[in-house]
């Protein structure tokens, strides 16, 4: 057994995560942890198993599947689940798409990503969610930046950036309407470095694509995109081989690589500091839209 | 021995025009946390506004109504690291409807980084912050003399302005001063020296945050139950108390005493997070184990039993106000403290602080942006310590039940009887 050790940044924001999680598990009627198999909510859901060890999830996991995901991603996620025997929810664009909720975007450039917003609220209302944990940090993106830890949605899942909820020293309001939820983000405060070390310093798993591996990959405004049989190509986007790793894992027709050959934890530890490039900027072809895109995405109910 | 915070929680705070987003995008830029496509951003968004320099305070102004008016409207948040220690920035908007953002984003700050026109020198602003720094028990401010390069970097001027600063934080009993003369647009005195303030010898701001003596777990030990825990653990019933600790430190065998119940037990158990430990320090994520079964629920607060917190169910308070609806006494509200979440009357309000004129009057009504001094009493018994001798346990926030909006900030000033 050890005794008081000298703190560390990631002991800090473990025991900051763990009390975020604990508490919207106490004050929250219908929370659920926001999964994508992607490196963010595995944290966050290594972090929630450690919040209740050795008891289990008081709630369970939800992927919304585009039905345009990785593969690889998908085998990692039913692993995960297993490993760890949680319940999983399984929220699927395409059925939103076949119950004419949506309509699928087509040409070049479509995407799923939009999409997820109906399908994510649908889901919220038919299981009655009152609180949806994401992976979400501050240093992602300007409108993160701004957002709170309790993040408030109305019945119609918006948020009102000009009205969010103070919380002084840390304190949070739980308080609900019946049909409003709250998107709840433990990891506010991480950096990209902090996942990654955490990752290193838990050994935590991680789907294969987040290391170096030989991908079909594409040009597209000045991104790699993986050539995926649902992406129609733009003339003259030749498809060539290259060494690749994903920096986020999301819907496949918006989610760029990078060429890297780091094949371990430590060796993207060591990319991820010494790199230049942000990690949305490098690989969300998503926020690229506009100044404001995730802004606009986020007032609509967006993760 | 207290051990050393890892993490240094800090507000940016200044008037409308005071190069407040400039200094803190510098901050970013020159410790290599602003990465190319950020910096890209800037770039564009800084010729789209026709100015003809990169002009870092684009990259915080984050939401589109605060780009179209050149204004900041709520807390960002962004973290970086001075030469190993992590800083998390909260940066409060200058203006004067938005003070309540301040209190937000310097709630439970260890330091605030204020700015000054080297030109404009003092305004009332600047008081009103060196005000409620002292109120939310922010000990130490890096005062920023900027835009010292329009006084033509004259030492007269910068020691006339860190003067009046020191005289200005005494007035109201209020945080250590660290004067710094700099220029958040040439990047002076940021984490970079310049020949132009040759006769400048003391440390830059990044210095400051680095090297701020800032001790943790020196305080009595407080740990707020969030959630019990029941497991199994080879056919014995296990019961667990799961929670953050407030301050100080818990030992094995420490004799407690969970509050406001008043049933004391022993501790047998630490697990942090999986790990069994003897001890364990504010602010790590706990759960403890008991030797008896003690009655414990939710929102109880375990406390050694040879230094306990108080129990009231009235107190004396500082009540920053933060809604547009005007509070006036008696009002019926909720008070959230901790892991509680108790009815409350605000019986009485006794003083509105005219941070201005820096005197207290008579009040019938605080507005929003408001601080005045009220009594409240509480529908059930809390654990509470004034703020100056324990933040964790003196500070909460007001909630309206109609509107279920967080309406005001609350420190403890006095436990009162019954």
């Amino acid at each position: 057994m050890s005794t008081l050790t000298e703190l560390g940044t990631l002991d800090v924001l473990e025991a900051e995560a763990v009390h975020i999680i604990r508490e919207c598990a106490a004050e929250c009627e219908r929370p659920v942890l926001l999964f994508s198999g992607g490196k963010d909510s595995i944290v966050l859901a290594h972090l929630a198993t450690k919040a209740f060890t050795p008891a289990a999830l008081p709630f369970p996991l939800m992927h919304v599947d585009t039905g345009h995901n990785f593969p690889e991603v998908i085998e990692y996620r039913d692993w995960y689940v297993q490993e760890i025997d949680e319940r999983l929810i399984v929220a699927s664009v395409e059925q939103s798409i076949a119950a004419g909720r949506v309509q699928d975007e087509t040409g070049p450039r479509a995407s799923r990503n939009r999409l997820q917003t109906t399908t994510l609220l649908d889901a919220i209302a038919e299981h009655q969610f009152d609180a949806c944990f994401g992976g979400a940090r501050r240093d992602e993106e300007r409108a993160r930046a701004k957002e709170r830890v309790f993040s408030h949605r109305d019945m119609f899942g918006q948020w009102d950036p000009r009205n969010q909820r103070p919380e002084p020293w840390g304190i949070y309001n739980t308080k609900l309407r019946k049909g409003e939820h709250f998107r709840v983000f433990p990891l506010s405060n991480w950096t990209e470095v902090d996942i990654w070390a955490y990752i290193q310093r838990e050994g935590l798993r991680l789907p294969s694509i987040y290391f170096a591996h030989e991908r079909q990959v594409f040009t597209r405004d000045g991104m790699l995109m993986a050539a995926a049989d649902f992406v129609e190509r733009l003339p003259g986007e030749e498809v060539v081989t290259e060494t690749v790793r994903f920096r986020t894992v999301g819907d496949a027709t918006c989610t760029a690589c990078t060429l890297s050959t780091a094949s371990t934890v430590e060796q993207v530890l060591d990319e991820t500091r010494e790199s230049d490039v942000s990690e949305r900027g490098a690989s969300r072809a998503d926020d690229r839209t506009s100044e404001a895109a995730m802004e606009d995405r986020k007032r609509g109910g967006y993760f | 021995m207290p051990v050393e915070s890892p993490m240094l929680h800090a507000v940016a705070v200044g008037s409308v025009d005071d190069g407040k987003s400039t200094l803190i995008g510098r901050l970013l830029y020159e410790t290599g946390h602003l990465n190319a496509d950020e910096i890209a951003h800037v770039e564009e968004a800084s010729r789209k506004r026709g100015r003809k320099f990169l002009d870092l305070a684009l990259l915080t102004d984050g939401l589109r109504a605060e780009r179209e008016q050149g204004i900041t409207i709520d807390v960002a948040y962004r973290s970086f690291d001075a030469n190993g220690r992590r800083i998390l920035l909260g940066d409060a908007p200058g203006h004067e409807q938005y003070t309540r953002n301040m209190v937000t984003a310097a709630a439970g700050a260890d330091v605030a980084i204020l700015l000054v026109d080297a030109g404009n020198g003092l305004t009332s602003q600047t008081r009103r912050h060196l005000a409620i720094c002292a109120m939310l028990g922010v000990e130490d401010v890096i005062a920023c003399v900027n835009k010292i390069d329009l006084v033509s970097y004259d030492e007269g001027r910068f020691i006339e302005l860190a003067d009046e600063l020191i005289a200005a934080s005494q007035a109201v009993d209020g945080p250590r001063i660290t004067a710094i003369p700099l220029s958040a647009l040439e990047g002076i005195n940021i984490t970079q020296r310049s020949e132009k303030l040759g006769w400048y010898s003391g440390p830059t701001v990044l210095e400051v945050l680095h090297d701020l003596d800032r001790p943790i777990a020196d305080e009595a030990f407080r740990m707020p139950v969030q959630w019990v825990t029941r497991y199994d653990e080879g056919g014995a019933d296990v019961r667990a108390l799961a929670g953050r600790i407030a301050s100080g430190t818990v030992r094995v065998g420490d004799e407690v005493v969970a509050l406001p119940g008043g049933s004391t037990s022993t501790v047998t158990a630490i697990d942090v997070l999986g790990d069994a430990r003897d001890a364990a320090s504010a602010p790590l994520s706990v759960a403890l184990q008991l030797a008896t079964d003690i009655d414990v629920s939710r929102g109880d607060v375990i406390a050694p039993v040879d230094d306990p917190p108080q129990v009231a169910t009235r107190v004396r308070a500082t009540i920053a106000w933060l809604d547009e609806a005007p509070l006036s006494a008696p009002a019926r509200l909720e008070v959230r403290q901790s892991a509680r979440l108790v009815p409350a009357i605000v019986e009485e309000l006794h003083e509105r602080l005219d941070l201005d004129a820096m005197r207290n009057e008579q009040a019938d009504a605080l507005e929003a942006n408001d601080l005045g001094i009220a009594t409240l009493l509480l529908a059930q018994p809390l654990v509470v310590q004034p703020y100056a001798v324990n933040r964790e346990m003196g500070s909460m926030v007001l909630v309206d039940p109609g509107s279920n909006r967080t309406v005001g900030a609350v420190m403890v000033t006095e436990v009162l009887a019954g």
